[in-house]
């Protein structure tokens, strides 16, 4: 489904990405590991056309991308749940949802449909629905965020470290939702630092370090490396 | 509530246009001009909403004003239809120029928007044979041969024209882009926002309205002169009217207007020399102590609620 090749990505003379390769199948849930500074934010940032890539290819169902704008990728189907930038404090939590759908014309005409999806994943956005986004907990921030990107009804999700800055039983939470988000047929990118967590809902996964992808594997393959074990596992 | 708030609104509305029947010329006058700055405070805070503070307003007044004196001084055109082409001549400059100047974010539109002000006065004084130059051009007649009452009807029905539009952006689909545009781009991109085609949508129709008011103000003045008509004045004022009255919202810069307007002329009254001082002070105080704008402060007072015209204050920590 998405496909990147050869992507090199540079903020001026400093180049963050390096030949980096890698595909996303249809039906699958993918993650990307790897300390801070490896460079997911900036895989994710040029696979949704924020930063524009130095050299490479990147396609989606088939069509080059990484010359288009973010919101043309937007409306083609690929949706990111950004680490910090997040929701629109000053409007309400339904607001924001309906946000998500109002300008992505396939998915303005289900958005009925679509909010009771979200709030069936998350029951607690439709007890808080008129309050105002910036005044609930991070957690909940989170859980709005997610729900507002599937409200575009998206092939492809991307999650940028979903479990940062949240306590370890919300963190549990968050990872049985992406299971159930996965279970309705949704194709993710998982950026994380939480390997132990990620390894749960994740079909097959890449490290990243430095840039560059430095393994690729199965669940199996990469809970059993021994250099994976280490770094991030803690064993 | 919103019976009584029509109704109110409603009696404002017949008493301001039927003011002409009974107020003398020096009235009508101070109205007029408050008219003036309210419909630019208005363009101002509609154009800051998507998150651009531009100090262009003047500029876009002033090219309006001249597009309209020189098509009536040479061309021969009709007053009221040079008004109407001195707005398409701004917007259709304002649609140009976006292409460069809406890349430009924060300070840096800023100062280029206030730049671009200079540089149309800068050519217009240096095309004497076209515009007069430095010493302008003065018109055989004034709009409606000068009657304070027509003109005072015309600027107020575009004033109420601009209200409407203000009010009808508030309820549109544009409101919640522009206000996600305002609160954080990328994620208003990541929305499927096309943030390049609404801002572009908002400077136009902003300055075409900027042209619109400059273009009546030239045409009862009868004269364009660039000292005068890119004045600052046509920049600070409504910006300070905006802010005195309460931003990201049409009663805001309505309210902001009409009491700065009445302020101003009270204290030109009592003291002739130095009212712009005290006026420079009421606007600092007001800023500081209530920096949401009046209409908010007085919101609160009454409701506990923070919100006015439907927006919200949070919005105002940013």
């Amino acid at each position: 489904m998405l496909e990147v090749k050869n992507l090199d990505v540079a903020y001026g003379r400093i180049q963050v990405i390096w030949n980096l390769s890698l595909n996303i199948g249809n039906n699958e849930v993918v993650g990307v590991f790897g300390p801070n500074g490896a460079g997911k934010s900036t895989l994710i940032n040029a696979i949704v056309g924020v930063v524009k890539a130095k050299s490479g290819e990147i396609t989606f169902d088939g069509v080059p991308i990484h010359n288009q704008e973010t919101h043309t990728i937007a409306r083609g189907g690929i949706v990111v749940v950004p680490q910090n930038r997040e929701l629109f404090p000053a409007m309400t939590v339904k607001e924001n949802l309906r946000l998500g759908a109002a300008y992505i014309p396939h998915a303005r005409a289900k958005m009925d449909e679509t909010i009771e999806y979200v709030y069936s994943l998350f029951p607690i956005l439709k007890e808080r629905e008129k309050q105002l986004a910036g005044t609930m907990s991070g957690g909940q921030q989170r859980m709005l965020v997610i729900g507002r990107a599937l409200m575009s009804r998206p092939k492809m999700l991307i999650l940028d470290e979903p479990s940062l800055g949240l306590q370890p039983s919300l963190v549990t939470e968050m990872f049985q939702i992406l299971n159930r988000i996965k279970q309705d047929d949704m194709v993710i990118l998982l950026a994380e630092q939480n390997v132990r967590q990620g390894l749960k809902v994740i079909d097959r996964g890449y490290v990243m370090e430095n840039g560059r992808i430095a393994m690729e594997g199965s669940i199996e393959e990469l809970s059993e490396d021994e250099h994976i074990r280490r770094a991030y596992l803690g064993v | 509530m919103r019976n009584k708030a029509m109704l109110i609104v409603a009696a404002f509305v017949i008493a301001a246009a039927s003011l002409p029947l009974f107020a003398g010329p020096y009235f009508l006058s101070v109205f007029n001009t408050i008219f003036v700055y309210m419909s630019l405070a208005l363009t101002w805070d509609i154009m800051l909403r998507t998150g651009q503070l531009s100090y262009g307003t003047a500029g876009l007044f002033g090219l309006g004003a001249y597009a309209s004196a020189l098509l009536v001084a040479k061309a021969g055109l009709n007053p009221l239809v040079s008004i109407a082409a001195g707005g398409a001549f701004a917007g259709l400059l304002a649609f140009f120029l976006g292409f460069g100047v809406l890349r430009l974010r924060k300070i840096y539109f800023s100062i280029t928007t206030l730049a671009l002000t200079t540089v149309f006065s800068v050519i217009i004084r240096n095309l004497p044979r076209l515009t007069g130059g430095a010493s302008g051009t003065v018109l055989p007649r004034a709009l409606f041969n000068g009657d304070p009452g027509k003109n005072y009807w015309m600027i107020y029905c575009l004033a109420l024209a601009v209200i409407a539009i203000s009010v009808w952006l508030s309820k549109s689909k544009t409101h919640y882009a522009i206000n996600a545009i305002r609160n954080d781009e990328i994620t208003a991109r990541s929305s499927g926002i096309d943030v390049f085609k609404y801002l572009l949508f908002i400077f136009v129709l902003t300055s075409t309205i900027q042209g619109v008011i400059g273009a009546f103000y030239a045409q009862q003045y009868a004269f364009v002169q660039p000292e005068a008509t890119f004045s600052m004045n046509f920049l600070l004022l409504p910006l300070a009217m905006a802010l005195v009255g309460g931003v990201y919202s049409t009663i805001g810069p309505v309210v902001g207007a009409v009491l700065l307007g009445l302020v101003s002329e009270y204290l030109k009254l009592i003291m002739p020399y130095g009212h712009l001082i005290v006026y420079g002070i009421i606007i600092v105080l007001v800023v500081l102590f209530m920096p949401q704008g009046i209409t908010r402060a007085f919101a609160k007072l009454f409701t506990r609620k923070m919100q006015v015209g439907g927006v919200d204050s949070a919005s105002l920590r940013d």
